[in-house]
């Protein structure tokens, strides 16, 4: 087991966006955490990375126990994740967005940059290299963040909606590149997806979550024929209908 | 350690041109006192370099690290007072209390530092302008620091370079300089190390940072302390050069606000910022106050001036003037 949730809830204010989700992540997956809009995908994304710290429950990463663990130590332990509104940092180049993420493993500057070309030669960003992320289309944007997660060198890569706004072959590049990076860096993957092409061609196992609670875990084409994980999407009536 | 050595003296991912720039600038500096005989011109030059020299060390934190820090003047305030009151004291050698000073303003800096950077933003430039103005009044309050009467170095009959007393305003130009030249390597060598980078990324995206591995709260701290220090140097030198300080002199709010402000107006986060900014406001603020005060005593109008044209760079280029630059250069 890489990563275990456990009985895990996360409230803001009364408003109970996790309840009680459980489930674990074996090593060399690539798992889909689907919901629609507002399930919670993202609140649970920022609980096992540290961003916010869950009312209870466990996470137990690579045999840790990280529960409320800040951002920064979960990024050492290696929980590399992506953001679902792009954070990158404006100023910097795009080698110098990436190069940051290697210095998470090592204090030399140059080894982070030498690695950091590596990288973006793997994400087939080599010719942005000295530009300013900011002048460039989302689907780039979107690349130097997964460059910058990957020089962290992570076990675990946890893509936050990493097709949204993409066009559909840029989506099809995407997960050409996903799967790549994958087999050569040895990661699992976690992802959140509302874009069901996307999420049902790539996963090897999908956990589906409506308004906080784990509703559905299994095989993509499984779970998609499940009534609760119908409803969820379209509403009591299409799932009677059916 | 050899590629430390290179990083601290290669200057060699600025253009060409900026490469050139700051040659020229040296060369300016060098024989400026050379060429310039009047004293009054001698004086601006001095205090040009002097707040470029705060402007280097206010830059890490407040440039490179976004941080709005508005109490940069307690720290010239432990530099001057640690030189002072040693010199007064136990006669001890110039060279001996910058480090003394540096240090001590360092570990005050980091003692302030984790409460004030649970705050952010305004909330931060205001805790860190509260700090400063108690320290102030801490000074005029305590006895052992001479009040609000200040220190007085005493005058040696010779010139030296232990004391750093001079009969002429040409050694304090060179040794001005020395001190902005050791920053300014020291700043070279600060932004392409790992702190550098990482303080870049905070000031960038704090939750992007993190994602990577930084500890946020710690890098500023760090910077903080780093700014803490580097402030001091410039305190000890107007210790020596006025040989005379007061909390009035080197702990005012006016003295956080105008090291801020050189940064910010010429270019925060720059190698260049600190210069342009230093260049702009002091000479403006000494050339016009005089003459204003001398064609009929108009004291104050050199102030709405002042005011004036630093509002109409914060509207129009919030970025400084290299801001300018920078964008022209991205663009092309």
């Amino acid at each position: 087991m890489l990563l275990g949730v456990k009985n895990l809830v996360k409230e803001f204010g009364g408003v109970v966006a996790n309840a009680d989700i459980s489930f674990k992540l074996e090593k060399d997956e690539i798992v889909g955490l689907i919901g629609p809009n507002g399930a919670g995908k993202t609140t649970l994304f920022n609980c096992i990375a540290g961003y916010y710290k869950p009312n209870s429950g466990k996470v137990f990463f690579d045999g840790k126990d990280i529960t409320g663990w800040p951002a920064h130590r979960t990024a050492r332990a290696g929980i590399g994740r992506t953001f679902q509104v792009m954070r990158i940092m404006p100023n910097l180049t795009v080698e110098e967005n990436t190069m940051i993420g290697g210095l998470c493993r090592t204090n030399n500057p140059r080894v982070a940059r030498k690695e950091a070309q590596e990288i973006l030669k793997l994400v087939d960003l080599t010719r942005e290299a000295n530009a300013y992320p900011t002048a460039l289309p989302i689907a780039t944007q979107k690349r130097i963040e997964l460059a910058r997660a990957l020089a962290t060198k992570p076990k675990l890569l946890m893509l936050d909606e990493v097709a949204a706004g993409l066009n559909p072959l840029e989506t099809k590049e995407i997960i050409q590149t996903l799967q790549r990076i994958k087999e050569e860096r040895n990661l699992t993957l976690f992802l959140t997806e509302h874009v069901m092409e996307f999420i049902m061609a790539i996963s090897e196992r999908v956990i589906v979550i409506a308004a906080g609670r784990k509703i559905a875990e299994g095989q993509p084409e499984e779970v998609a024929k499940e009534e609760k994980v119908i409803e969820a999407y379209l509403g009591e009536r299409y799932a009677k209908g059916k | 350690m050899g590629q430390t050595i290179k990083d601290i003296f290669s200057f060699e991912e600025y253009p060409r041109y900026e490469r050139i720039g700051l040659l020229i600038f040296i060369v300016i500096i060098l024989i400026f006192p050379l060429v310039v005989g009047h004293a009054y011109s001698r004086a601006v030059m001095i205090k040009f370099l002097l707040f470029a020299l705060f402007g280097i060390g206010w830059n890490l934190i407040g440039g490179y690290g976004g941080q709005v820090d508005l109490g940069q003047a307690k720290n010239v305030g432990f530099g001057a007072y640690t030189t002072a009151l040693m010199m007064v004291w136990w006669n001890t050698p110039f060279w001996i209390t910058v480090p003394i000073g540096m240090i001590i303003a360092a570990f005050e800096s980091f003692g302030v530092a984790y409460p004030m950077f649970r705050l952010k933003g305004h909330y931060f430039a205001i805790a860190t302008l509260c700090v400063a103005l108690v320290w102030k009044e801490l000074f005029i309050f305590w006895d052992w620091t001479g009040g609000a009467r200040g220190v007085e170095i005493p005058v040696k009959a010779t010139a030296d370079f232990v004391h750093m007393q001079f009969p002429s305003t040409i050694y304090y130009h060179y040794f001005v300089f020395f001190l902005f030249i050791t920053q300014l390597l020291y700043m070279n060598w600060f932004k392409k190390s790992k702190l550098g980078y990482e303080l870049q990324a905070v000031r960038d995206n704090e939750e992007a940072a993190a994602s990577l591995g930084i500890n946020v709260t710690w890098t500023k701290v760090k910077t903080y302390t780093i700014t803490g220090g580097l402030g001091g140097v410039g305190g000890s030198f107007m210790a020596v050069y006025y040989l005379y300080i007061d909390p009035d002199l080197v702990m005012p709010l006016d003295l956080s606000i105008l090291i801020a402000m050189t940064v910010l107006v010429g270019g925060a986060g720059s190698m260049w910022g600190p210069i342009i900014g230093a260049a702009i406001l002091i000479p403006l603020d000494m050339y016009l106050g005089a003459w204003l005060a001398l064609i009929g005593g108009k004291y104050g109008i050199d102030y709405m001036i002042y005011s004036f044209i630093i509002m109409i760079i914060a509207a129009r280029e919030p970025k400084g003037i290299w801001g300018i630059v920078e964008r022209m250069r991205r663009k092309g």
